[in-house]
């Protein structure tokens, strides 16, 4: 009775320092995030509360980590002595348009690997070797031909390279929203009469409409983050909202702190919207080269 | 059956139209771009000169490769901001990777929030931490002064050590996420079944570790790493806003010399075989890597 009295009792004790470390390891599995959530987004926070304040602010000691009085002044300031409104609308107009063409251009021909193994192969290979292709390699070639051509400082001459550069990337993800489609349902359509690209277009494009949204937001934001191309290729009229951003760093390390700040809040948001619609499919698109341009 | 009814069907010239569209597109985006350059980087055509140029054999790829030390400054850089990179990207990014897969409540919202750095572009992170790192006016100083570690205003970007340090830092943190979303999905990939038989065999946390966690996230960490090394041969945008290369050219890497040499200097031959080089040097590495992988699967089996 004794014994089993004793064992008991060394086995509670025993539960209990079990329960205990758990939960000690659950505290600090929450600490240990808490921090890395302060780190990954701490920037993000600094920069919309610098973006608020007022100028008296950013000279302040102790420092201002909240603006007292937030104020959207620098955001107008922006707006007009910066011409952002123009440069974010650049952005927006061309990183909706080379979305719309990569998935117009990219659709068939990830239709004609998927259905058809055309290439047998080697066109996926050909692609992901594309996908690895440093943007400098193209830059100078293409920065020539346009000069050329007058195409600099000209939106279809972005909108084509955009386009282009987005295909290996479109077609690899949309091959596997096609693979998974039945073969049967396409069928049924083609024996009523249908031809198949009407059938591509008509009954396929709505059931995989989801994936093709998945690839199209990973488009927008890869051209509304690539910089090489828009720095090379845009001028006065066509710059785009990352080389408006680069035109703060001149004021060497203390620079217009309000218009810069507002300029990136402006340039983080689609980036935001984003992360968040996509959360099922960032490793695949980010491992892709989604998000490069 | 089906698919004979649907091979009856197909037009031969089908598949080929199909695909065409795009195929046309990258032959004049991309493959005759890359073969203009690969012709230019044979001639001496520089627009600082003049628009007329001929050709000098491979005298700008011996150039590039024994006689350019800022060429060759810029591979070393390159080479020193990658290391420590991928290095702590592997790291920090398991470490949060494995927290999240410990996490009951709440990890897709988690998850997705410490994505986003990765989704920002290059240009945006940089400018952000470069107001972050400004001397007066950045939250850095600020927050040391404030807690009384700095007593001067620290500048973050006057001696190459820290310049390096200081773009290291602002790539992990644009780029752990990356690590850390790959790592997850691997981590979830394996089996529960396997962490149980370790604990019946009476293995601590830590042995399961080492021989179940490790061994099973090998490949899924090889092909992360991999991504990341080609991704970091890139860097361009983070380096252009942070340092412009600065102090010295100590923070040049490949790709921002290349641009130099050609948007500043306008010499398009050379920078057309400049990057020629990096295209070269990116294949042999991805080569190695994949070659010594093999080499130790073999000794391994």
């Amino acid at each position: 009775m004794a014994i089993a009295l004793e064992r008991s009792v060394v086995v509670t004790q025993r539960l209990k320092r079990h329960r205990l470390w758990r939960r000690v390891g659950h505290a600090l599995t929450y600490l240990g995030l808490a921090a890395a959530l302060v780190f990954f987004l701490g920037p993000f926070f600094w920069i919309v509360t610098t973006s608020l304040k007022g100028n008296e602010d950013f000279f302040a000691f102790p420092p201002v980590w909240i603006p007292v009085e937030p104020s959207l002044k620098h955001y107008a300031a922006l707006f007009t002595r910066s011409s952002g409104a123009r440069y974010f609308t650049n952005s927006m107009v061309l990183s909706t348009l080379s979305m719309i063409a990569a998935l117009v251009v990219s659709l068939p021909t990830a239709y004609s690997i998927a259905r058809w193994r055309f290439g047998g192969g080697l066109l996926s290979i050909f692609l992901l070797v594309l996908r690895m292709l440093p943007a400098i390699a193209l830059i100078i070639p293409i920065y020539i031909v346009y000069k050329f051509l007058g195409m600099t400082n000209n939106y279809l001459g972005l909108v084509v390279v955009y386009t282009v550069l987005y295909i290996p990337f479109a077609v690899w993800l949309l091959v596997g929203f096609l693979r998974d489609f039945p073969v049967e349902i396409e069928e049924a359509a083609m024996i009523d009469g249908c031809s198949r690209l009407r059938a591509l277009v008509q009954v396929i494009v709505p059931i995989i409409a989801p994936g093709m949204a998945v690839v199209a937001l990973f488009a927008f934001i890869a051209t509304w983050n690539e910089f090489l191309f828009a720095i090379v290729l845009t001028g006065i009229e066509t710059k785009t909202m990352m080389v408006l951003v680069t035109s703060f760093t001149s004021g060497g390390t203390d620079m217009f702190y309000g218009e810069a700040s507002a300029s990136v809040v402006l340039g983080v948001l689609p980036a935001f919207a984003v992360a968040f619609m996509l959360q099922r499919y960032l490793v695949k698109g980010l491992a892709l080269g989604g998000t490069k341009g | 059956m089906r698919m004979a009814a649907l091979a009856l069907k197909r037009k031969q010239w089908e598949p080929f139209a199909f695909a065409s569209p795009s195929l046309v597109l990258i032959g004049f985006v991309i493959l005759f771009p890359l073969a203009y350059s690969f012709y230019l980087s044979f001639q001496n055509f520089d627009l600082s000169v003049g628009s007329d140029y001929e050709f000098v054999g491979a005298k700008n790829y011996t150039e590039a490769i024994f006689r350019d030390p800022r060429f060759l400054g810029s591979v070393w850089n390159t080479a020193v901001i990658i290391a420590p990179s991928l290095a702590l990207e592997l790291l920090l990014g398991l470490g949060i990777a494995m927290l999240l897969g410990r996490v009951l409540h709440g990890r897709p919202i988690i998850t997705a929030l410490l994505a986003i750095p990765a989704m920002v572009s290059p240009v945006m992170a940089a400018m952000a931490w470069r107001m972050m790192y400004g001397v007066k006016y950045g939250a850095i100083n600020n927050l040391g002064r404030q807690l009384g570690i700095l007593d001067v205003y620290f500048d973050w970007f006057s001696s190459p050590v820290i310049s390096i340090v200081a773009v290291v830092l602002v790539e992990v943190w644009h780029n752990t996420p990356f690590m850390m979303l790959v790592l997850l999905a691997g981590l979830q990939s394996i089996p529960q079944e396997l962490y149980d038989a370790a604990r019946v065999d009476g293995a601590n946390p830590w042995q399961s570790f080492w021989s179940v966690t490790l061994p099973l996230l090998k490949f899924t960490m090889m092909v992360g790493v991999m991504i990341r090394l080609i991704d970091l041969t890139k860097l361009f945008g983070l380096i252009f806003v942070l340092t412009f290369g600065g102090p010295g050219g100590s923070t040049e890497t490949v790709a921002f010399t290349t641009y130099l040499m050609g948007f500043k200097d306008f010499r398009m031959s050379y920078a057309a075989a400049l990057s020629y080089v990096i295209v070269g040097g990116v294949l042999i590495l991805t080569l190695v890597f994949f070659w010594m992988q093999r080499v130790r699967e073999a000794r391994a089996a």
